[in-house]
């Protein structure tokens, strides 16, 4: 097959390198010729790290190829998640934006008080 | 309100005469293991569905509909049922797939329009008409392409064939970078016969920014669509689409662009005697011309080998998809033509591990 880039977009990070050596790749296409012959519309691929054993079912796309390339994104995530635990740069982006998420409901939160405490001076200086 | 189709049976396909004659049919039979139903067999009407399936009666979600279709089409003998319910549910919730829908969207009840939508869209599926055709559209790599019969569907190995050739010509770039002097960017001219929607010529545009592409059919109605799909991709300019037949027009106007640097095709190569054995999606709404082969499935490949050598500078390539037993029927062939100066130089295999796909070089004098 053509050379598909087995670490996708993420070969300048800091996430594991994936080589397709290591991957078991496949698809739900049945048996037939395959090629002309068919016009079979089930793109979805199913993409296997051996060593870890992760196994990741992609079916984003009406494109096989780009159903290949995203499988292959997120089965790297996936990987560098499981032997890299919370060093990996999977975890601290989502601890991040998990943060990010709770800050903007803190001060919403905070606001809201705000405007409270606010009306409630307002009915008293009317008394 | 559920209204039945047109019923397969009755299909206009089927009484094609040249069709008839490809199945070995009398005038009067039908195709073995096809219904004679007078439609198609249709499960309780809407109205029951929303009843019956979800949480609150009268409110059908993405899910229900899914579900609901899939048995419908699984009643009806409709191949790939679960997909096909899928793709159309999807298409009118304005996503590609399923998997792709986020879990509001599955859970919310659709409208009556979106139901509407979905009923029309599946009653063409029930007549067997491929998906990319009841959508109107399909996705080859990262461009969505309009789809009408008769015009060849794309089919997804031929998403390797753009990559080959695409890596073959930044493999040509590296090779002259390497030199110690500026070489000019290059912009390679590349040919594709039988272009059909545009996938394979559109996606090279995209794919090689400096490169041009000629992209012929035989066909008005590909012709068309190619240049349909080029206006809506922004790509007109640098494509030039001209309704032509390899096997009986001059190739002079070929050569317009000058030599090329790689002539690219997905010729009919469907082995004749196979036809008939095609599915009714295949057979029914898209160009028979497109698939078959002749005997040894080889007639057209054949003519665009013989017409390679006059078209392409030295050490131009041809790519080509084949059927699998092509490669060495192709290999013997050039051996047996060595005048045409053409060399087989790599066969790769598609995703399904089969090989597809033929890189042949011209060799220079």
């Amino acid at each position: 097959v053509p050379s598909l880039q087995a670490a996708g977009k993420n070969s300048s990070s800091n996430l594991l390198g994936l080589t397709e050596a290591e991957l078991k790749e496949w698809f739900v296409r049945g048996d037939g010729p395959g090629g002309q012959a068919t016009n079979k519309t089930n793109n979805c691929v199913v993409l296997k790290h051996v060593p870890s054993g992760i196994v990741v079912k992609c079916h984003q796309t009406r494109s096989v190829e780009q159903n290949r390339k995203i499988a292959r994104e997120i089965l790297q995530e996936k990987v560098d998640l499981f032997y890299k635990g919370e060093d990996s740069d999977v975890f601290k982006e989502k601890k991040a934006l998990e943060k990010k998420k709770q800050e903007k409901k803190r001060k919403a939160k905070e606001n809201l008080e705000r405007k409270k405490q606010f009306k409630e001076m307002q009915q008293l200086n009317k008394k | 309100m559920l209204k039945p189709g047109t019923g397969f049976a009755t299909m206009k396909c089927f009484t094609h005469p040249l069709l008839r004659r490809l199945l070995g049919l009398s005038p009067q039979s039908m195709p073995g293991g096809l219904s004679q139903s007078k439609g198609p067999i249709l499960s309780p009407k809407w109205s029951s569905l929303r009843q019956s399936c979800s949480a609150r009666p009268g409110l059908v979600t993405a899910t229900d509909a899914v579900n609901y279709w899939q048995k419908v089409f699984e009643t009806n003998g409709i191949p790939e049922a679960r997909e096909s319910s899928e793709y159309i549910v999807s298409f009118v919730l304005g996503a590609k797939t399923f998997q792709s829908l986020n879990s509001k969207s599955l859970h919310t009840p659709l409208t009556a329009l979106q139901q509407e939508q979905i009923q029309q869209l599946s009653n063409k599926r029930l007549e067997r008409m491929p998906v990319q055709y009841v959508l109107g559209e399909w996705d080859f790599q990262d461009l969505t392409l309009k789809m009408r019969p008769p015009v060849f569907i794309p089919r997804p190995e031929t998403e390797d064939l753009v990559s080959l050739v695409v890596e073959e010509e930044s493999w040509k770039c590296e090779k002259n970078s390497d030199l110690c002097f500026p070489v000019p960017v290059p912009h390679p001219v590349i040919l594709e016969i039988g272009c059909g929607s545009g996938a394979i010529a559109l996606n090279l545009l995209c794919k090689l920014p400096q490169s041009q592409v000629i992209a012929v059919d035989k066909e008005k109605t590909a012709v068309d669509l190619t240049r349909e799909n080029a206006h809506r991709l922004q790509l007109q300019d640098r494509i030039h689409i001209l309704h032509h037949d390899v096997s009986h027009s001059s190739a002079k106007q070929l050569l317009l662009w000058g030599p090329l640097d790689f002539i690219v095709s997905n010729p009919p190569y469907v082995f004749h005697e196979d036809m008939a054995s095609l599915d009714a999606e295949i057979l029914c709404y898209e160009n028979l011309d497109a698939l078959d082969g002749g005997d040894d499935g080889m007639r057209v490949i054949k003519t665009i080998l013989a017409l390679a050598p006059s078209l392409l500078k030295d050490s131009g390539s041809v790519f080509l998809e084949v059927d699998h037993r092509h490669p060495d029927m192709v290999e013997n062939w050039l051996q047996a033509h060595p005048n045409l100066l053409l060399v087989l130089r790599a066969i790769h295999k598609d995703f399904c591990g089969k090989p597809r796909f033929l890189h042949i070089q011209k060799q220079s004098r």
